[in-house]
């Protein structure tokens, strides 16, 4: 029952491994495991995985680094887990590729979900879109005709604000970095224009009416935005696992 | 402009010292000037000329060399009480008086003058050294202080090097325990040997939470100096064999092989801190052992010691690393836990006497060995 496809953990805590293959692999998914960032770039040629969950302390090398060394050649989705606090690692990891990330200690739901996410988004920020409508949950955007409708209600968008929305929207539940989200509304030379963004974003979230409780357009502090769509549940379980 | 010194010559005290002493000189000797030749006055008459060189310098000696020969004039040249010379001998003791006084005076004056310029000087390089002295001390206490900052700043950086390490090394058994937990909560379905597993690591993690905590307390009365071993016999192989079935799980696919001879002699120790070494290199080694190798612990008597060993089939530790990683915060290369294990161990077993080191392996791996006395009597 390996149908949810390959997963490679890697990380050198074999404690934090255990956890992690056990909880995937009950939900269907097949488990592979490194403990170094040699082994899993080794393991990521060999094996194919369908999604890499990379923890950013090894001891060989800098799991930036093997995300950067990944990308050279491959579009597997990387997770990456991160310690507490360490905003900047995360920036550069998604930076280097990374498609998402979770903050140790993480929950274990959290986890999956993030797994499921860069399972369902395999295309890179940047490629080319030709989908002329794009929809995350209730939220409808028309791209052609520039219509955005958030439910039956139709909301009018500044073309800023409907740029933003648009990337977001194009890689629902994935966080995208300041950096990026500036570079493909703004243009490149405004890669570090933060405060611009901020201000679009807090006016974009009034617009589509968000429940300050669980917003639709979720803030990463210091790493930027993701938009989720407020009505997926997680799958549940299944009750026997392999 | 140098301010004015008590040195510097002073010509109208001068002149007045010159010509009161020729007053008193001219004055004491006229009562007998029938009785003394000509000679006997004109040269006690030199003697205001040089005091007021001394005195007042050049130009003071010459007025006084003036005031003198007028003086010689009036008092002991006929006709006496006058200005007027009726001898040529006596105009030509007049001139020579003059000209004598004058070079005299003058010549003592320059000597004067010049004794004062070398007091000076004398005086300016003393200034000049106490100067220097000055800024001798003052980089001293500069170096001093810049030392002391450097030592604070070390301090400084062992602390946050220690905050570090202990915030890694709490967080990763954190991290699987909230991860398991979270899981289970989640509602997981698991088949009964999975959620046996996940929850002896929990378990395991917990337990390892324990074993920081104990290290992090001994570091503290390290640092505080009251690790004093509390000394009773120690019976080694009862030691190990619990240790090592303790942390059984940790070993996983390592296998474990405890050597220890029957007639080993009991250890004068304290238990709970010997417990701590043995740990402690227990849970080094299983980190640093590949699956399916073999772990060795060991023991001997030596002498009045017993050294007990604990070896891995790792990569083992470099030379150049086989010091440092005994000092605490060093984590050994491709380790990603523990910055203070190693040292707590060292502390703990110089506390009793011993001595630790660790050895390369024939054919890889480390071998850690330290000493503990042997209980007498």
């Amino acid at each position: 029952m390996d149908d949810g496809g390959t997963v490679l953990v890697v990380d050198d805590e074999p404690a934090i491994t255990r956890a992690l293959t056990a909880a995937l692999r009950a939900r269907g998914y097949r488990v592979l495991s490194a403990a170094t960032g040699a082994e899993a770039l080794a393991r990521v040629a060999s094996d194919g995985p369908a999604v890499v969950v990379l923890d950013l302390g090894l001891p060989d090398l800098d799991g930036i680094e093997v995300c950067r060394r990944i990308r050279e050649w491959s579009d597997v989705p990387i997770v990456v887990l991160t310690a507490e606090g360490a905003e900047n690692r995360k920036v550069a990891a998604l930076d280097e590729g990374a498609d998402d990330y979770v903050t140790k200690p993480f929950s274990m739901p959290e986890l999956l979900a993030r797994v499921r996410v860069a399972l369902r988004h395999r295309r890179p920020v940047g490629s080319t879109f030709d989908d002329a409508v794009v929809v995350v949950g209730d939220v409808c955007i028309d791209v052609a005709q520039r219509i955005v409708s958030v439910g039956a209600r139709v909301i009018e968008l500044t073309p800023k604000e409907f740029g933003l929305l648009v990337v977001l929207a194009r890689h629902p539940g994935r966080v995208l970095t300041h950096r990026m989200i500036l570079e493909e509304v703004w243009g490149p030379e405004y890669g570090t224009e933060t405060q611009y963004l901020r201000v679009y974003a807090s006016q974009l979230r009034k617009k589509l009416d968000d429940d300050p409780r669980s917003p639709r357009l979720i803030t990463e502090p210091g790493v930027g935005y993701r938009l989720v769509d407020r009505g997926i549940t997680d799958p549940p379980l299944r009750s026997t696992p392999e | 402009m140098r301010p004015h010194s008590p040195r510097d010559p002073a010509p109208s005290l001068g002149f007045g010292v010159g010509f009161v002493t020729s007053v008193i000189v001219t004055l004491s000797l006229v009562p007998i000037r029938g009785e003394i030749n000509r000679a006997t006055p004109a040269l006690l008459l030199v003697l205001p000329v040089v005091a007021a060189g001394v005195v007042g310098g050049r130009t003071a000696a010459l007025a006084t060399a003036v005031v003198a020969a007028g003086a010689f004039n009036l008092a002991f040249i006929p006709p006496y009480g006058t200005l007027k010379v009726d001898v040529v001998d006596d105009a030509v003791a007049l001139g020579v008086f003059v000209a004598v006084a004058a070079a005299v005076g003058t010549f003592v004056a320059r000597e004067a003058e010049r004794r004062r310029a070398a007091e000076l000087r004398v005086d300016e390089i003393q200034a000049l050294h106490e100067r220097y002295e000055a800024v001798v001390a003052e980089r001293e206490r500069l170096a001093a202080e810049a030392t002391r900052l450097v030592v604070l700043e070390q301090v400084d950086e062992q602390r946050s090097a220690l905050l570090r390490s202990v915030s890694h090394d709490l967080r990763t058994p954190l991290a699987t325990i909230r991860a398991v937990t979270s899981d289970l909560r989640a509602g997981a379905a698991y088949d009964d040997a999975t959620r046996d597993e996940l929850l002896d690591l929990v378990g395991d993690e917990a337990e390892r939470l324990d074993r920081i905590v104990s290290n992090l307390l001994s570091l503290s009365r390290i640092e505080a100096g009251a690790l004093k071993p509390d000394r009773q016999a120690v019976a080694l192989d009862e030691l190990v064999a619990e240790r090592v079935a303790r942390l059984a799980r940790l070993f996983g696919q390592v296998r474990v092989q405890v050597d220890l001879p029957v007639d080993l002699p009991l250890a004068d120790a304290d238990y709970s801190q010997l417990d701590q070494v043995i740990t402690n290199l227990l849970e080094n080694a299983a980190r640093h052992s590949p699956p399916r190798s073999t772990l060795r612990v060991g023991a001997r008597r030596h002498n009045d010691m017993i050294e007990v060993w604990v070896a891995d089939e790792g990569a083992g530790v470099a030379r150049f690393e086989r010091e440092r990683i005994f000092q605490p915060f060093r984590r050994g290369d491709g380790s990603a836990s523990t910055g203070v294990g190693l040292a707590i161990c060292k502390a703990i077993v110089e506390a009793h006497g011993g001595e630790i080191g660790v050895q390369g392996v024939p054919g890889g791996g480390a071998r850690f060995l330290f000493t503990v006395p042997v209980r007498h009597g």
